[in-house]
C-alpha cells in the first residue's frame, strides 16, 4: 500500500517534468515579470497551472508517516476518520520557538493555534503564525534539489548531494562557512558544536534581518556580560515604551499583551498607565493613554529628558558611573514633549517598582543602557522586569557576522559557503552586495522552502521540509524547551536544518527524529525514557527549563561609553521637510519577507493603515504639506546613495518630517503571489544606519498609485469626514478610568434614542441562545482574530484588484478609527487617538438582512443564530445592502475554482465551501457549536461555559472576546454584558445585536490632557 | 309564419347604410318590428346603438368580482399556508403570519385574477374566437370594420319571411339588401 | 361650429385655450376611411429607409445585451462594478427606470378612459405598446443581478428541490408578483383593445399569410354591436382594474428601498413619490418616441399638436411632483432629527455623488419649466429635447437612490465608491436596443393608433339629435358607460 502511494507518487513527479504546463512553470518563476501588473484571476490562473500540472493525487490523499499508510478498514489503533486530532508543536521566528496546538484532519494539518503551555504562547498566536499553515501548502515551494552550473540547471536528488556534501566537507573545513539564521534549537547548537569540532577551521555565522541585538548589546554595556531582558507588564502601574511596540512586535508579545490586557482591567487590573514616545503609529501607540510623536532619532534625546527630569526634578539616584546620562536638556523640545516627559517623570517616581521603561529594538544599545539603568534605579528590576542570561553570549552581532562573512567573500577566503535557511541576497544590507559576493563563490549550498533570490545565486538548492513536516526542538524566549513533531510527511521530499547540518557535520544522513531525541537526551545528560519523551511530545514542552532570572550589577567600566554613545546621540538634530528621517521597519504581515508568498497575509489589511499587498511611505498629513506630496501620490525617495519610488499613504500621528515604511516586500522570486508586491526597501539599509535614515529627501512625482486599502483614506472629502468624526465616538464608546470608576453609567450617558419597542410581541428565545462580548479596552488590533476566522472557515484570497474593488472577504473587519478633534477638517489635523473595534456579523435578533431575503437564505435558528443556509442563497445581495455593519460578504466569481490541489488540503472539512453567487458571513463558527453539541450530546451532560470557542475567541492573546450561552446568568457573556461598559453598536435601530462591546477605558494623568483630548477628545457630548 | 325549407342554406339578410344616423334609424325599426336573431354590424362603438337595439346588460361585472374575491383569498392562503403552515421559518423575530406583509401580494393577485377573468369572459360570452363566420363569405361586409355600417337578420329568425324582410331593410336602408348565403 | 371656429384659427392647429371652443381631436377633413387608410397604410406600406437604419442599430445593440448577459452567466456579478456596501448598481437602476417608462402607457390608458380624456385615443395604443416593451426590458434586470441565476425561479412559489417556499416577506418576492401582474394585465388590455383594428387589417389583407395572421390574432371579430356591448364593458372593467395597479406597481417597486433601514431608502413617501415620477418618464418616453412617429409617418392630423401639448402640461404637473418630494426628503432628514437621515442626504447633494444628484435637479425639476410657456408645448424641437433630458433626469434620480444611499451609511469603515464596469453600461445600452427593436416591430406590424377609438371621436361619429347625451359634442359619451347609467 505505502510503497504504491510512494510509487505513483514519484511517478507523477516524473511526468510532470515533460508537461508543457511545467516549462511554462519554469519560465515564469524567472525573476523581473511582475505580477502586480497582472491582474489577479491571472495569479490564481497561475497558481491552478502549478498545482494541477504536478498532479497531486497522491499528495492530496492522506498522508501519514509511512509507515502508518494504511486503510482505514483496519485502521491504525486510536484514530478514527473524520475526528480531527490535535499534536502540539512548534515553530521558530528569530530565534525564539513559539508553541503551537495543530489541528489534523484526516492526516491535513489544517489549523493552527496557540499552545496553552507555551510560556510565549498560552494558547494565543498571532496572525503570521497561524497563516504559516498555509505556506506549508503553497504551491510554490520548491520541490526538488538544483544544481546550478554554468547557466544550466540540473535536477539533482538527496543521494546525489550526500555524495557531494561527503567529499566537500571532509578535512579541516578551510575555506568552509556555514551562514544559519537565529535558532534556538538545542539540537542544532549540538551539530554547530559537532560540526566545528570536525572542521577546526570553518567559520559559522548567524543572520536575521530583523533582530534585538542592540538591546543585548546595551545590558552588556550596562552589566558587563549580555544578558536578555523580559518584561512583565501584568502587574506594571506606569509603561513607558520608547519607539518600542512591546504588544506586537516582541517575541513575547502575545503574552505582554494578554498581561497588558489584565493590568487595563478596571476592576481587578494594576492600571499600567501606557506613555509611548514613537515617530510611527505602533499598535502599542494605539493603545497609549499618553503620546507623543517624536523622530526615531529624537528618541534618545526625549529619553534622556525624562532622565534628566527624574534626577532634577525628583533626586532619583543613578548609579555613579551612569550619572552622566542625566544633565542633557533638549532645548528644541516642544511642548508636547516637555508636558510628556514631565508626567512620565511624576508618574514613574510615584509608582516606583511598578514602572517600566522598555526602549524599541530600532534604537542605539547607548538608549537601552539608559533605560536599563532608569529601571534599575526605579527599582523595577526584578518586579516588571526580569533578566536572564543570554544563551549565546559571545555571538557577535547578526550585522558584524554578515559583515565579517562578506569581507571574506570578498577576500576569497571562502570556498564552500552553506546557508541554513535564510534569505540574505534579497535582505543583507546594501552596502555589503551581498548578492553579487555570493554568486562569486564557487560552491554555495543554500537550503530554503523555495527557490528563491538566494538560492537563484548559489550552486546548490536544497528544498527545506516545513515545520509541520519536520522534528525539531527549540526555546522560548524564557528558555522552556520546546519540541516540534511532523504532522505530515514532507510534502515535497525537503529537510530540515538539522538534517542537513548533520549531513555537513559528517554524521551522514540522519532522520530528524533521532537527532531530536538524541539532542534531548545529550542536554540532560541521560537517555530519556519513552515515558518522557511521549509526554514532552504531548505537551509540546518540558516544564522547569526555563532559564533561570539572573540579578545583573551595573559595571561602571562599560557604562562608561554607553554614556558618551548617548551624547553623541544626542547632538542629533531634528529631521526637517528637506532632511526628512526614514526608518524601516519589519512589516507587521510579512516580517522581513519570509512570507511575501502568503496570500493570507498580503491580504491582511494592516491593522493601522489598512493597506493590502502593498508597502507604502507613511507620513503625516502635516509632513505631507511641508514637502508637497499627496495621499496616494507616487513619492521618490532618497536616501544613502538609493532612490526608490513609494506611493504615499497620509498617517495621522507620525511625527513630522519623519518617514516610515516596511521592510520584505518587492521580492523577486517569492512565488506567484509575493513577487512584486510592494517595493524592496533594502535597497536603504545599510550597516551603518540598518534602520534610521537621516538626511533622507522626499520628492513629489506627480504620478499617483491606488492603494489596496480595506477602508478610506484619512484624507477624504469634507463632509465625509466631519461626518466620520461625529459617529466615531457614539459607534466606539470610551472613557477615561477615572470617570467611569467615579460614574460607570458614563458610557451610556451619550445615547439618546426613543424607546425600543416592536410592532407586534417579541419572540421568546428559549434555551441556549449563543451571544458574544468584546472587550475594546483589551483589543489591541493584532489582526490574529481575521486570520483564525480565515483559516477556519475557508475564507479565500481575492488579490489586489478584487482588494480595489472593495470585494475582500475576510468575515472579520478589523475597524479603525482616527479620533480628531470636532470640527476640523482633514488638512488641518496633524494629530489622531486610533481606536480599534472588530467587527464581525453581530446576529441580530431583529436581523434586518433576513426580512428582505425573497428565498429566506439566511434566518434565525433557535439557538438565536443569523444562520446564512449557502445552498439555498441565490444571491440577490438585498441583505447586504441592509445590513446596517455591513458584515456579509459577497462571491462575486469562483474564488476556489482555480486553487492549487495542496491548497485546497487546507480546508477544513466541516465549513461549506461558498460558491460564486453566494453571500456569506460569520456565524459564530456554528460547525464548533454543533461539534461541542453534539460530543455534550452524546455524554449526556450540559455544555458547560467555554467549552464553544469561536476561532477569533480562541486566538485572541489578549483575551477581548467572550462566547457563550445568554440565558446562563453565570456565563462568562452573560456577566459582561451585566457590565456597566457594555453597549451595542447601532441599538437604536432595535435590531438587538447579540454581540456586545465592552467600552475602552484610557488611564491618563488624572487632569492631564490624554493623548486623544489633544486629538479631540471622547466626543462624549456628540452621539 | 313559420321559416320552412325554402330558407335552407341562407343565412340571413344584410342591409348596409353610409351614415351612423341611418343606421341608428334603421335598427331601431328592426328592433320594433320585433326580430331577435339580428345583428348590427359597425367599425366603432356607436352610443345609443344598445339602446336602440335594446341590447340587455352583460354580467360580466359579476363574474369579475367573483374572480377578484377569488384571488385575494387564493394570495392570503398561498401566504399562509407557505409561510406559516407547510415550512414556518423565524425571521427577524417577526410573526410567522401577519396580514400586512401579505397585502401587496394579495391585492396584486386580486388584480390578476380580475383582469384574466375580464377578457376571458368577455370572450366567451362573446362565443369568440369564432373564426368562420357566414358574413365573411360578403365582400362589402369587409367595410364594416372600416366606414360602413350593417344590419343583419338572421333566417332563423322566427319572424323572418324572405319576401316580408327583405322589404322591411330595403325600406329602411333605402338600397337592394344582400343574402347571405350559409354554407354548411 | 367649433369645426368653423378652429379652421379659421387654422388647418392643424388645435391647442386653443378658449373654453368657449371644442378643441378637434382629429383635424383637417378625415373621415373614417382616411383614418383607417392612414393607419393601417404603415403596417401595408413598405417601411421608410429610416426605419430599416434604425432597426439594424437597435437590434445590434439587442446582440450585445445578449452578449453580455451570456458573459455575465458565465463569469460571475464581478464583471460588474458592484462591490459591498454597494450590493445594487446598474441592473436595479435600470429596472426601476424602465418599469417607470412603461407607466405612461396603462396610465393614458386607464386612467384617462376613467377620466373621459377622450384625446387619449390617438395615443394610448401607442403608449401601451410602449408599456410592454419597457416592462420587458424592465424584467430582464431582476432576471440576471441574482449571484446565481440558474436558481432564479426559486423566487417563485413553486416546490424545488429544497422543498423550501420564498419567503413572502421580502419586498423583492412583492415585485415578483407587482412586476408580473402589471405586465400580464397590461399585456391583457393592449391586445383586447387591439381586436377590432386587427380584424380591419384582416379585412384589408391582400396576402393569404397577413389574412390568416391577422384572422387569428383578431379572434373573428365581425364589429357585431351585441359583442362591442361587452367589449366595451371589460375594456371599462380593464381600465378599473389597471388604475390601481398602476399606482401599485412603483409603490412596490418603491417598498424595496422603504421596507429596508438604510437611510436615503426607509422613506415614507416613496410610494407616491416613485408613481409621480414613473409617470412623469412615462410621459416623456411617449413624447420622446410619438414625435418622430407622427412626423415619418404622417399621422399630425390624428396625434395632433393639442396632444402634445397636454402631454407637456402632465410632465409640468408632475415634474413639479417630484420636484416636491425632493424638497420634501430633505425637510424630513432635517425634521426627523435623525442624524443618519441628514448626513446621506447632504451627502447627496455635496458628497461624492452631488454630480448625479444636480444633473437629476437639473434634468427633473429645471428643464420641465419651459412648459410653462405655450411655446415648448407646441414646437416639437423644444418639447422633444426637454422629453430626452427628462429621461436622463430620471434615470439619474434611480441612480442617486439606490447608489448613494449605499455608498455612505451607517459605519463610516464601509463606505464605497461605485463605479460602473464597461459591462454594466453595454447591459443598459442593449436594454434601449432591445427596446426600439421590439418598438420598430410594433410599427411594422401592429396597428400604432387605435381606429376603432379614434374614429368614435370623429365629428361624424355622431348625431344632433336632441334627445342624445353629448349633443353637438365631438367628445360625445361611450356607450359603455351610457350602459352603466
Amino acid at each position: 500500500m505505502s510503497s504504491m502511494k510512494a510509487m505513483t507518487y514519484w511517478r507523477s513527479l516524473d511526468e510532470l517534468e515533460q508537461t508543457t504546463e511545467f516549462r511554462e512553470a519554469v519560465r515564469r518563476e524567472f525573476p523581473n515579470d511582475d505580477w502586480d501588473r497582472l491582474p489577479p484571476a491571472t495569479r490564481r490562473q497561475f497558481l491552478k497551472v502549478m498545482g494541477a500540472s504536478f498532479a497531486l493525487a497522491g499528495l492530496t490523499a492522506c498522508r501519514w508517516p509511512k509507515e502508518e499508510i494504511v486503510p482505514f478498514a483496519h485502521r491504525p489503533e486510536g484514530r478514527t476518520p473524520g475526528v480531527p486530532q490535535r499534536f502540539a508543536t512548534s515553530m521558530e521566528i528569530g530565534g525564539a520557538a513559539l508553541g503551537l496546538l495543530v489541528t489534523s484532519f484526516d492526516g491535513r494539518p489544517i489549523k493552527a493555534e496557540g499552545n496553552p503551555l507555551h510560556p510565549d504562547s498560552l494558547g494565543a498566536l498571532s496572525a503570521v503564525a497561524q497563516a504559516e499553515i498555509l505556506q506549508l501548502y503553497d504551491p510554490d515551494r520548491s520541490r526538488r534539489l538544483l544544481l546550478r552550473e554554468g547557466g544550466q540547471e540540473y535536477v539533482k536528488d538527496w543521494s546525489e548531494f550526500e555524495s557531494f556534501a561527503g567529499e566537500r566537507f571532509s578535512g579541516t573545513g578551510a575555506g568552509v562557512a556555514v551562514l544559519a539564521g537565529a535558532s534556538s534549537s538545542p539540537t542544532l547548537a549540538a551539530l554547530h558544536e559537532r560540526f566545528l569540532a570536525t572542521h577546526p577551521d570553518a567559520r559559522w555565522y548567524e543572520y536575521e534581518p530583523i533582530s534585538r541585538d542592540n538591546e543585548r548589546e546595551g545590558t552588556r554595556l550596562v552589566f558587563g556580560s549580555m544578558v536578555r531582558k523580559h518584561p512583565h507588564l501584568g502587574e506594571a502601574e506606569v509603561v513607558a515604551c520608547f519607539d518600542a511596540d512591546p504588544l506586537f512586535d516582541h517575541p513575547a508579545a502575545l503574552r505582554l499583551a494578554r498581561e497588558f490586557a489584565a493590568a487595563r482591567n478596571p476592576e481587578s487590573g494594576s492600571g499600567a498607565r501606557l506613555y509611548v514616545g514613537e515617530s510611527g503609529y505602533s499598535l502599542t501607540g494605539a493603545r497609549a493613554d499618553h503620546r507623543v510623536a517624536v523622530a526615531s532619532s529624537r528618541v534618545p534625546a526625549l529619553l534622556a529628558a525624562v532622565a534628566n527630569n527624574l534626577v532634577a526634578e525628583h533626586g532619583l539616584e543613578l548609579p555613579a558611573a551612569a550619572a552622566g546620562f542625566a544633565g542633557a536638556t533638549d532645548h528644541s523640545a516642544t511642548d508636547d514633549e516637555r508636558h510628556f516627559v514631565d508626567l512620565l517623570a511624576a508618574d514613574l517616581v510615584t509608582h516606583r517598582g511598578h514602572g517600566v521603561v522598555l526602549v524599541g529594538p530600532r534604537q542605539a544599545p547607548a538608549v537601552h543602557a539608559l533605560a536599563a539603568v532608569l529601571n534599575y534605579a526605579l527599582g523595577s528590576t526584578g518586579s516588571t522586569i526580569t533578566y536572564t542570561a543570554d544563551p549565546s553570549p559571545d555571538r557577535p552581532s547578526h550585522l558584524e557576522a554578515i559583515s565579517d562573512l562578506a569581507r571574506r567573500i570578498r577576500g576569497d577566503e571562502i570556498e564552500s559557503l552553506l546557508i541554513l535557511g535564510g534569505n540574505p541576497a534579497y535582505d543583507a544590507p546594501a552596502d555589503l552586495d551581498f548578492a553579487d559576493l555570493l554568486a562569486g563563490v564557487p560552491v554555495s549550498i543554500h537550503l530554503s522552502l523555495y527557490d528563491d533570490e538566494t538560492s537563484r545565486l548559489c550552486t546548490w538548492h536544497l528544498p527545506a521540509s516545513h515545520h509541520l513536516e519536520s522534528w525539531g526542538d527549540g526555546a522560548a524566549w524564557d528558555g522552556t524547551l520546546t519540541l516540534r513533531q511532523p504532522l505530515i510527511e514532507p510534502l515535497y521530499g525537503g529537510r530540515s536544518a538539522i538534517e542537513v547540518l548533520a549531513i555537513a557535520a559528517g554524521d551522514g544522513p540522519k532522520s530528524g527524529f533521532s537527532l531530536v531525541r538524541e539532542g534531548l537526551s545529550e542536554r540532560f545528560g541521560f537517555p530519556i525514557s519513552d515515558g518522557f519523551w511521549r509526554q514532552a511530545l504531548h505537551d509540546g514542552v518540558v516544564g522547569q527549563t526555563a532559564w533561570d532570572t539572573v540579578a545583573p550589577t551595573t559595571n561602571p567600566a562599560q557604562l562608561a561609553s554607553a554614556v558618551d554613545g548617548l551624547w553623541e546621540l544626542l547632538e542629533a538634530g531634528r529631521p526637517t521637510a528637506k532632511h526628512a528621517e526614514l526608518v524601516l521597519v519589519p512589516d507587521a504581515k510579512v516580517f522581513d519577507g519570509r512570507f511575501a508568498n502568503n496570500g493570507w497575509l498580503q491580504e491582511l489589511p494592516d491593522a493601522i493603515t489598512k493597506i493590502t499587498w502593498d508597502n507604502a511611505l507613511l507620513i503625516s498629513p502635516a509632513t505631507a504639506r511641508d514637502i508637497g506630496v499627496s495621499d496616494s501620490e507616487i513619492a521618490s525617495v532618497q536616501a544613502r546613495g538609493a532612490t526608490l519610488e513609494l506611493p504615499v499613504y497620509v498617517l495621522p500621528g507620525m511625527a513630522r518630517n519623519s518617514a516610515v515604511v516596511a521592510l520584505g516586500y518587492g521580492r523577486t522570486a517569492a512565488g506567484q503571489v509575493g513577487n512584486g508586491v510592494g517595493t524592496d526597501t533594502y535597497k536603504f539599509r545599510t550597516t551603518a544606519a540598518p534602520d534610521i535614515l537621516s538626511g533622507v529627501t522626499i520628492r513629489g512625482t506627480g504620478r499617483t498609485y491606488a492603494l489596496a486599502t480595506t477602508q478610506d483614506h484619512f484624507a477624504i472629502d469634507t463632509i465625509g469626514f466631519l461626518e466620520r468624526n461625529r459617529r466615531v465616538a457614539d459607534l466606539v464608546r470610551e472613557a477615561s478610568l477615572d470617570a467611569y470608576l467615579e460614574n460607570p453609567e458614563i458610557i451610556h450617558e451619550q445615547e439618546h434614542h426613543p424607546p425600543l419597542i416592536s410592532l407586534w410581541k417579541d419572540h421568546e428565545y428559549e434555551g441556549e441562545q449563543w451571544g458574544m462580548a468584546i472587550d475594546l479596552n483589551a483589543c489591541i488590533g493584532c489582526n490574529a482574530c481575521i486570520v483564525a476566522c480565515q483559516a477556519e472557515n475557508n475564507i479565500p484570497v481575492v488579490g489586489r484588484q478584487q482588494v480595489l474593488n472593495q470585494r475582500e472577504m475576510q468575515w472579520i473587519r478589523l475597524d479603525r478609527y482616527f479620533k480628531t478633534a470636532q470640527g476640523v477638517t482633514s488638512d488641518e489635523v496633524d494629530d489622531a487617538q486610533i481606536v480599534f473595534q472588530p467587527m464581525a456579523c453581530v446576529q441580530c435578533e431583529n436581523a434586518p438582512c433576513e426580512q428582505v431575503c425573497p428565498v429566506a437564505a439566511t434566518q434565525h435558528t433557535t439557538d438565536g443564530l443569523n444562520a446564512m443556509v449557502y445552498n439555498r442563497c441565490i444571491g440577490t445581495r438585498y441583505c447586504s445592502n441592509n445590513c446596517p455593519y455591513k458584515v456579509r460578504r459577497f462571491n462575486f466569481f469562483n474564488y476556489h475554482k482555480e486553487l492549487a490541489d495542496t491548497t485546497k488540503m487546507q480546508f477544513n472539512p466541516e465549513v461549506t465551501v461558498r460558491s460564486r453567487g453566494v453571500m456569506e458571513k460569520c456565524t459564530f463558527c456554528v460547525q464548533r457549536i454543533e461539534a461541542v453539541r453534539i460530543t455534550a450530546r452524546n455524554d449526556n451532560r450540559p455544555i458547560t461555559d467555554g467549552e464553544i470557542m469561536p476561532a477569533c475567541a480562541q486566538t485572541c492573546p489578549a483575551q477581548a472576546i467572550s462566547f457563550g450561552n445568554l440565558n446562563d446568568p453565570s456565563s462568562e457573556v452573560s456577566r459582561s454584558r451585566e457590565e456597566h461598559r457594555s453597549y451595542a453598536v447601532l441599538a437604536e435601530l432595535n435590531i438587538r445585536p447579540r454581540t456586545h462591546y465592552l467600552a475602552r477605558l484610557n488611564n491618563p494623568v488624572e487632569g492631564a490632557p490624554s493623548s486623544d483630548d489633544g486629538a479631540g477628545g471622547h466626543g462624549k457630548e456628540s452621539g | 309564419m313559420s321559416n320552412g325549407a325554402e330558407n335552407a342554406g341562407l343565412y340571413g339578410y344584410l342591409a348596409r347604410f353610409d351614415l351612423v344616423d341611418e343606421f341608428l334609424a334603421g335598427a331601431t325599426q328592426v328592433r320594433d318590428a320585433g326580430y331577435t336573431r339580428w345583428d348590427a354590424h359597425s367599425p366603432f362603438v356607436i352610443h345609443g346603438l344598445d339602446a336602440a337595439m335594446g341590447v340587455k346588460k352583460t354580467i360580466l361585472p359579476y363574474i369579475v368580482f367573483a374572480a377578484g374575491l377569488t384571488g385575494a383569498a387564493a394570495g392570503i392562503l398561498l401566504q399562509w399556508w407557505t409561510n406559516a403552515f407547510d415550512y414556518p421559518f423565524l425571521i427577524s423575530g417577526k410573526p410567522l403570519f401577519s396580514l400586512p406583509a401579505n397585502i401587496p401580494i394579495a391585492f396584486e393577485t386580486t388584480i390578476l385574477f380580475a383582469a384574466i377573468s375580464a377578457l376571458i369572459g368577455m370572450l366567451a360570452l362573446n362565443r369568440l374566437p369564432q373564426l368562420y363566420h357566414p358574413l365573411f363569405t360578403n365582400r362589402s361586409f369587409k367595410r364594416a370594420t372600416d366606414d360602413r355600417f350593417f344590419i343583419s337578420i338572421e333566417a332563423v329568425d322566427p319572424l323572418f319571411d324572405p319576401i316580408a324582410t327583405r322589404e322591411l331593410l330595403e325600406s329602411i336602408s333605402g338600397r337592394p339588401i344582400e343574402e347571405i348565403e350559409d354554407q354548411p | 361650429m367649433s369645426a368653423t371656429t378652429t379652421d379659421t384659427v387654422s388647418y392643424l392647429d388645435n391647442t386653443g385655450d378658449d373654453p368657449t371652443v371644442r378643441a378637434r381631436l382629429v383635424v383637417g377633413d378625415n373621415d373614417f376611411h382616411s383614418v383607417t387608410e392612414k393607419v393601417c397604410g404603415i403596417v401595408e406600406r413598405p417601411q421608410p429607409k429610416l426605419w430599416w437604419v434604425v432597426f439594424a442599430i437597435s437590434s445590434s445593440l439587442t446582440l450585445v445585451l445578449l452578449a453580455m448577459i451570456a458573459y455575465l452567466v458565465t463569469t460571475g456579478i464581478g464583471v460588474w462594478g458592484l462591490m459591498i456596501p454597494v450590493g445594487w448598481g446598474y441592473a436595479i437602476v435600470n429596472f426601476v427606470f424602465w418599469v417607470g417608462i412603461g407607466h405612461a402607457g396603462t396610465l393614458i390608458s386607464a386612467i384617462l378612459f376613467l377620466f373621459r380624456q377622450r384625446w387619449r385615443t390617438s395615443i394610448n395604443r401607442f403608449a401601451e405598446g410602449m408599456t410592454i416593451f419597457a416592462v420587458m426590458c424592465a424584467g430582464i434586470f431582476p432576471g440576471i443581478h441574482v449571484g446565481r441565476i440558474w436558481f432564479a425561479y426559486w423566487l417563485a412559489p413553486i416546490p424545488n428541490q429544497m422543498s423550501m417556499w420564498p419567503n413572502f416577506r421580502s419586498p423583492l418576492l412583492w415585485d415578483v408578483f407587482a412586476v408580473g401582474t402589471y405586465a400580464t394585465v397590461s399585456l391583457l388590455f393592449w391586445y383586447m383593445g387591439m381586436i377590432p383594428d386587427l380584424a380591419t387589417l384582416r379585412d384589408r389583407a391582400t396576402t393569404k399569410i397577413r389574412y390568416y395572421a391577422y384572422g387569428l390574432l383578431s379572434l373573428g371579430w365581425r364589429s357585431s354591436n351585441r359583442h362591442w356591448h361587452r367589449f366595451e364593458f371589460a375594456y371599462l372593467l380593464l381600465a378599473a382594474l389597471a388604475t390601481p395597479l398602476v399606482l401599485s406597481v412603483h409603490s412596490v417597486v418603491s417598498f424595496d428601498f422603504a421596507v429596508s433601514i438604510m437611510p436615503g431608502w426607509h422613506t415614507t413617501i416613496f410610494p407616491p413619490y416613485f408613481v409621480a415620477g414613473a409617470i412623469f418618464s412615462g410621459f416623456a418616453m411617449v413624447v420622446t418616441l410619438v414625435i418622430p412617429v407622427r412626423k415619418i409617418y404622417g399621422l399630425q392630423e390624428i396625434i395632433t399638436t393639442r396632444h402634445l401639448d397636454n402631454m407637456a402640461k402632465i410632465m409640468l404637473a408632475t415634474s413639479m411632483m417630484v420636484g416636491f418630494a425632493y424638497s420634501t426628503e430633505f425637510f424630513v432628514a432635517w425634521y426627523s432629527g435623525n442624524a443618519y437621515e441628514a448626513f446621506t442626504f447632504m451627502n447627496r447633494a455635496f458628497g461624492p455623488y452631488a454630480w448625479a444628484y444636480w444633473t437629476m435637479v437639473t434634468c427633473n425639476v429645471i428643464v420641465p419649466q419651459v412648459f410653462w410657456m405655450k411655446k415648448f408645448r407646441t414646437n416639437t424641437i423644444l418639447l422633444w429635447i426637454a422629453a430626452v433630458l427628462i429621461n436622463v433626469g430620471m434615470w439619474f434620480e434611480r441612480f442617486v437612490i439606490v447608489v448613494s444611499s449605499l455608498s455612505r451609511d451607517y459605519l463610516p469603515t464601509s463606505r464605497g465608491y461605485y463605479r460602473p464596469s464597461i459591462v454594466d453600461i453595454l447591459t443598459f445600452l442593449g436594454s434601449f436596443g432591445l427596446f426600439f427593436t421590439l418598438f420598430l416591430l410594433f410599427i411594422r406590424f401592429l396597428p400604432i393608433v387605435g381606429m376603432a377609438e379614434v374614429k368614435g371621436v370623429m365629428p361624424q361619429a355622431h348625431l344632433d339629435r336632441p334627445d342624445h347625451r353629448g349633443h353637438g359634442d365631438y367628445h360625445g359619451d361611450i356607450s359603455g358607460t351610457e350602459v352603466l347609467s
